[in-house]
């Protein structure tokens, strides 16, 4: 039994699930679900969408070169079966996955370090550029529009006794 | 002192306009993106009836065959099934002639089919390989990949004949 990789997605594929397409040159084209199947059938390019973990890899959001990977690689040389080595790996599996779990969690937070002071900044920066969207820009001078209604009415006035 | 308050009472309704257009003109942009994907969708693949044409995948002489009768099946005839066929295109020279009624197998299909441990395959084309009555292929090469459910169909020589198995 073999775990197989979406070639769109780069999800796992479980035995049992999604589809697999063989082109004339007999390359297997595999999907996790009719969501990759629908994109790869729309040409879409994997490292043009941004959900597939080819975007991420290409676009330094994901861990990319760790020696975890290797661990996980597909290895075209058939291992003799050996009863200890395969408890070893079971064993190996869980301490190696923590070890990544780990090493995504830092490349994570290294990651998003400058996030909190960026969005300060452009919130600012937007604040004092679009304050008229919110505050028209004659409301800003308190005192002289206060003074601007007083005069206004009282010209009215004088206009109306002039009519009269 | 009163045309100045208007004067900017104006500005504020010109941007609130603005802010309207621009989202008006996002929306026609989506529409018409929808319209192109269903454009973009690709023709639903059926079964192998009869009239379907065939490529003929062996080096028995034919080229093109048309389906007219598969053996199993009502709807008709899917991966791994036989069917009969006539004859309509063959190379000069072949073991079979052009109008000849011959025995196939579906080796390929475009229409998705289930694989025994309920994910699916599919393929680019429909291609088929000539056999006699027996179930033995008439020709002595196979092209292209063939899928391994031809076991359960007792199809071997196909498979051990086959470039590649998907």
């Amino acid at each position: 039994m073999r775990l197989e990789k979406c070639w769109f997605c780069s999800s796992t594929v479980y035995p049992g699930h999604g589809i697999q397409f063989v082109r004339n040159d007999a390359k297997i084209f595999r999907f996790c679900r009719s969501k990759c199947h629908k994109n790869f059938k729309m040409k879409r390019n994997p490292r043009k969408v941004k959900w597939t973990k080819a975007y991420r890899r290409l676009h330094g959001k994901d861990m990319t070169q760790d020696a975890t990977f290797e661990f996980e690689r597909k290895r075209n040389r058939p291992e003799r079966y050996d009863r200890n080595l395969t408890e070893n790996t079971l064993k190996a599996i869980k301490t190696i996955d923590k070890v990544r779990f780990r090493r995504e969690e830092t490349h994570h937070k290294k990651r998003m370090s400058g996030k909190l002071a960026k969005e300060t900044k452009e919130a600012r920066k937007e604040l004092d550029q679009q304050i008229n969207l919110i505050k028209a820009p004659g409301a800003m001078v308190k005192d002289t529009s206060s003074a601007k209604v007083t005069v206004k009415v009282q010209h009215e006035s004088d206009e109306n006794r002039m009519e009269e | 002192m009163a045309t100045n308050s208007a004067s900017n009472l104006f500005h504020a309704g010109r941007s609130l306009l603005r802010g309207l257009g621009s989202s008006s003109s996002g929306m026609l942009r989506s529409s018409q993106e929808s319209t192109c994907n269903s454009f973009l969708a690709q023709q639903i693949r059926t079964f192998i009836q009869m009239r379907t044409n065939l490529k003929v995948v062996d080096n028995s002489g034919a080229k093109r065959v048309m389906c007219i009768q598969a053996l199993k099946g009502k709807k008709g005839a899917r991966l791994g099934d036989t069917i009969v066929a006539s004859v309509k295109e063959a190379q000069p020279g072949g073991k079979v002639k052009k109008g000849q009624v011959v025995y196939g197998v579906v080796v390929r299909a475009a229409m998705q089919k289930g694989r025994s441990d309920g994910s699916e395959v599919k393929f680019d084309d429909n291609a088929v390989v000539l056999v006699n009555k027996q179930g033995e292929p008439i020709g002595t090469r196979v092209f292209g990949p063939v899928p391994h459910e031809l076991r359960k169909k007792k199809h071997v020589k196909i498979l051990s004949l086959a470039q590649h198995i998907a």
